[in-house]
C-alpha cells in the first residue's frame, strides 16, 4: 500500500527515498563511512584509537535512550521523557548511595525509577487515552522538575570510586608499568558502556525480533485496532514499550552520571531529541510499525560521531547544534518521502 | 431437543446502547450448524454492531450469547476466538507492515520449547492454508501492504478457518473481490457448511446472498425485522424488508409477496 508504487513525482527524489527499511538502513551505513572517511581526512586526532573508544562512550547513552525508543516508535508512539528520565534515575542512584547503599542496588533503584516513569507514561496513554506526545511531555517537566527538587539543582558528588567504575572502567585494559614508575597504558580497553550497550543492543534486537511481544509491539504499531481484533493486548504492549523506554533511560542516567562520578540533576536536557533522531535517522517510521535495532545504532553513531568530528574540527558548540538540527529535519523528511502513498 | 441439535450460536435479546442511540436492540438470532445466515440491512443498521458484539470487539449492554446451549461471556476478542469464533473484518484487520504468515498467526504465534517465535513454523503452516485457498500464493515474506487486494482477503480468510473454527463471521467478503476470487469465497463457503461450521454472512450482494445462505435475517434501524428461510422469500421481499425495515417481524411470506417491487 504504502510501497508498493512509488510516485516521485519525477523528480530525482525517488533516487534519494529508499523502497524499504534495509535500503534505508543501507543508506545510514553510508552516511556513517562518509561521515568517518569526512572527519578522519580534516582533523588527523579523529581517527585514533582514544578518539573511536571516546566515541563510544559519547554514543553509549544515546544509544540505550535510542533502543528503548526505537520500541516506543515501533509501537506508533513517542517518548519526549527520557532526557529527564535520565537526570531522574541518576539523581535517584546517587542519592541511594548517599544512604548508604551499595552502588549495585542503588543504581538498580534507579533503573526502577526510571521503569516506573516510563509504566506512569504507558498508563496515562492507555488508560487515559492521552496521546503519547503529551502524556510524555508532561512526564519530560515532571521528572526534571522532581530531579531538581530532590537535589535542590546542586549536583551531588562524591559518590566514590564504585559509582564511578560502570561510566569510567573498560574490560581488557592493558596497563604496565614504566622503570620509572608511571603507568604506560597498552591497551586502554573497551568501555564497560559500549559493551552495556552491545548486550542491551543485541538483547532488545533478539526481543524484536523472535519473542511474540516484539511481534506484538510491531502489529500494534502497524494497525492497532488489527491488532486488538486479533487478540493482542494493545494497552498491554505498549505499557511494556514505555517501561522499557524508562528503564533503558534509567540505565542510561546510570551510566552517564557514573561517568561523571556526580549526579547532575540538569543533565540530559534534549537528549531525548537525539534518541529519537538516532531511530529515524535509522529507518524507524514516526508513523509506526517500523524500525530496528541495528539501524538505530547505526543512527546512534552517526549522531555521535558528528558531534564528535565536529569538536576535532573545532566548530562551536552553537553551529554544532544547527547543524543537528538539519540533520534531525533531513531525517524526518526522509521518513516523509518513504510514507508517502 | 438433544445437546447435539442445540443451536450452535443462540442471540439473545441483544441490545447495545451509545447514551441514547440505540444501535442494537432487542435482537435474536440462532445459527446452526451447517448453516449459512445471511445478515442483511442498511449501513447503519446494526448488522456489524451485531457482529462485534458476537466476536468479542465490543461488549452488549444487554442480552445473552450461548454457545451450544452454554452462556458465554466475551469481555475481548480473544475470548470469542477461544470459544471458535472467527470473524473476517470488511477491513480485513491486517497489520501491513508484517508478512503473510505473522499475520496469520497474529495474536495466536507458534512458540519453541524456549518460547520463541517459530517463524520456521508459521511459515510452513501459512504456506499450506494459503496454498489451498491460492495455489499461486508465492510472496509470503512481503509486507502484506504491497500485496494486492485478494491475496490480502486470502490471508483474512486463511487466519479465521485454519484455527478449530465453529463459526465464522464474514462481514461483505466479496466487497473488494474480483469475480474469479468471488467464486473462490463462494466455494470456500459451501466447503465449510459441508464441514458443519455455521456462518454469518454480512453481505449487500443479494446474489450472494440467495446463492449461499440458507436464511436470511433483516435488520432496520437495530432492530430485527426479519428472518425466513431462503426458499420462501424473493430478492423482492427481503429488499422491501431491508428498505420498509418498520413492518412487523412477524411479516409473513405470503404477504410480502403482496408488496409492489
Amino acid at each position: 500500500m504504502s510501497n508498493a508504487t512509488k510516485t516521485g513525482g519525477g523528480f530525482a527524489l525517488s533516487a534519494i527515498a529508499p523502497a524499504n527499511a534495509s535500503l534505508h538502513r543501507l543508506s545510514a551505513l553510508l552516511t556513517l563511512f562518509l561521515l568517518v572517511l569526512g572527519f578522519a581526512a580534516t582533523s588527523p586526532a579523529f581517527f585514533t584509537v582514544n578518539n573511536g573508544l571516546t566515541i563510544l562512550l559519547q554514543t553509549s547513552v544515546v544509544g540505550l535512550l535510542g533502543i528503548g525508543m526505537t520500541m516506543v516508535i515501533v509501537t506508533g508512539g513517542i517518548d519526549l521523557s527520557v532526557g529527564s528520565v535520565l537526570a531522574l534515575s541518576g539523581v535517584v542512584s546517587a542519592m541511594a548511595v548517599k544512604a548508604g547503599l551499595p552502588v549495585l542496588p542503588a543504581m538498580s533503584m534507579g533503573i526502577l525509577a526510571g521503569a516506573i516513569c516510563g509504566a506512569f507514561n504507558g498508563l496515562v496513554i492507555t488508560k487515559l487515552r492521552i496521546p503519547p506526545f503529551v502524556a510524555t511531555l508532561g512526564m519530560m517537566l515532571i521528572a526534571r522538575g522532581i530531579a531538581l527538587q530532590l537535589t535542590g539543582a546542586i549536583p551531588i558528588s562524591g559518590l566514590g570510586d564504585a559509582f564511578g567504575a560502570l561510566g569510567n572502567g573498560a574490560l581488557f585494559r592493558m596497563v604496565e608499568l614504566r622503570p620509572n614508575g608511571f603507568p604506560n597504558v597498552v591497551f586502554p580497553g573497551v568501555p564497560y558502556p559500549a559493551i552495556l550497550l552491545l548486550v542491551v543492543a543485541l538483547a532488545a534486537a533478539y526481543l524484536l525480533k523472535k519473542r511474540q511481544i516484539g511481534r506484538h509491539i510491531f502489529a500494534t504499531g502497524s494497525n492497532e485496532e488489527a491488532a486488538r481484533l486479533s487478540g493482542v493486548r494493545v494497552d498491554r504492549t505498549k505499557l511494556y514499550a514505555y517501561v522499557m523506554s524508562g528503564a533503558l533511560a534509567g540505565l542510561a542516567g546510570n551510566v552517564l552520571m557514573s561517568r561523571l562520578v556526580t549526579a547532575q540533576p540538569s543533565e540530559g536536557v534534549m537528549y531525548e531529541l537525539d534518541a529519537i533522531a538516532a531511530a529515524v535517522i535509522g529507518g524507524a517510521s514516526l508513523s509506526g510499525g517500523v524500525g530496528t535495532i541495528s539501524g538505530t545504532m547505526i543512527g546512534a553513531f552517526i549522531i555521535g560521531i558528528l558531534r564528535n568530528g565536529l569538536n576535532m574540527a573545532g566548530v562551536s558548540a552553537f553551529i554544532q547544534q544547527i547543524v543537528i538540527g538539519f540533520v534531525v529535519i533531513g531525517a524526518v523528511w526522509i521518513d516523509q518521502i518513504r510514507n508517502r502513498p | 431437543m438433544d445437546m447435539g441439535k442445540a443451536p450452535l450460536v443462540e442471540l439473545i435479546g441483544i441490545q447495545k446502547h451509545f447514551g441514547g442511540i440505540r444501535a442494537v436492540e432487542d435482537v435474536s438470532i440462532d445459527l446452526r450448524a451447517g448453516e449459512v445466515v445471511g445478515l442483511l440491512g442498511h449501513n447503519g443498521a446494526g448488522k456489524s454492531c451485531l457482529m462485534r458484539i458476537l466476536s468479542g470487539a465490543m461488549v452488549p449492554s444487554g442480552g445473552e450469547i450461548r454457545i451450544n446451549g452454554e452462556t458465554v461471556a466475551f469481555s475481548d476478542p480473544n475470548d470469542a476466538r477461544k470459544a471458535g469464533i472467527e470473524t473476517i473484518y470488511q477491513t480485513l484487520a491486517l497489520a501491513d507492515h508484517l508478512d503473510a504468515p505473522a499475520n496469520l498467526f497474529l495474536g495466536r504465534e507458534l512458540k519453541t520449547r524456549f518460547g520463541n517465535l517459530d517463524d520456521r513454523a508459521m511459515l510452513k503452516a501459512a504456506r499450506e492454508v494459503l496454498a489451498r485457498l491460492n495455489p499461486n500464493f508465492k510472496n509470503l515474506g512481503d509486507p502484506v501492504s504491497s500485496l494486492s487486494g485478494g491475496q490480502r482477503q486470502v490471508i483474512a480468510i486463511a487466519r479465521a478457518i485454519y484455527f478449530d473454527t465453529k463459526v465464522l463471521i464474514m462481514d461483505e467478503p466479496t466487497a473488494a473481490l474480483g469475480p474469479s476470487e468471488t467464486a473462490m469465497v463462494a466455494g470456500l463457503i459451501k466447503e465449510l457448511r459441508a464441514e458443519g461450521i455455521g456462518i454469518f454472512l454480512v453481505s449487500h450482494d443479494m446474489h450472494d446472498v440467495f446463492e449461499l445462505c440458507d436464511r436470511v435475517v433483516v435488520m432496520n434501524k437495530g432492530r430485527l425485522v426479519g428472518s425466513h428461510a431462503i426458499d420462501e422469500v424473493t430478492k423482492d421481499d427481503v429488499l422491501s424488508l431491508i428498505v420498509k425495515g418498520d413492518l412487523p417481524a412477524d411479516w409473513s411470506a405470503r404477504n410480502l409477496e403482496t408488496v409492489p417491487a
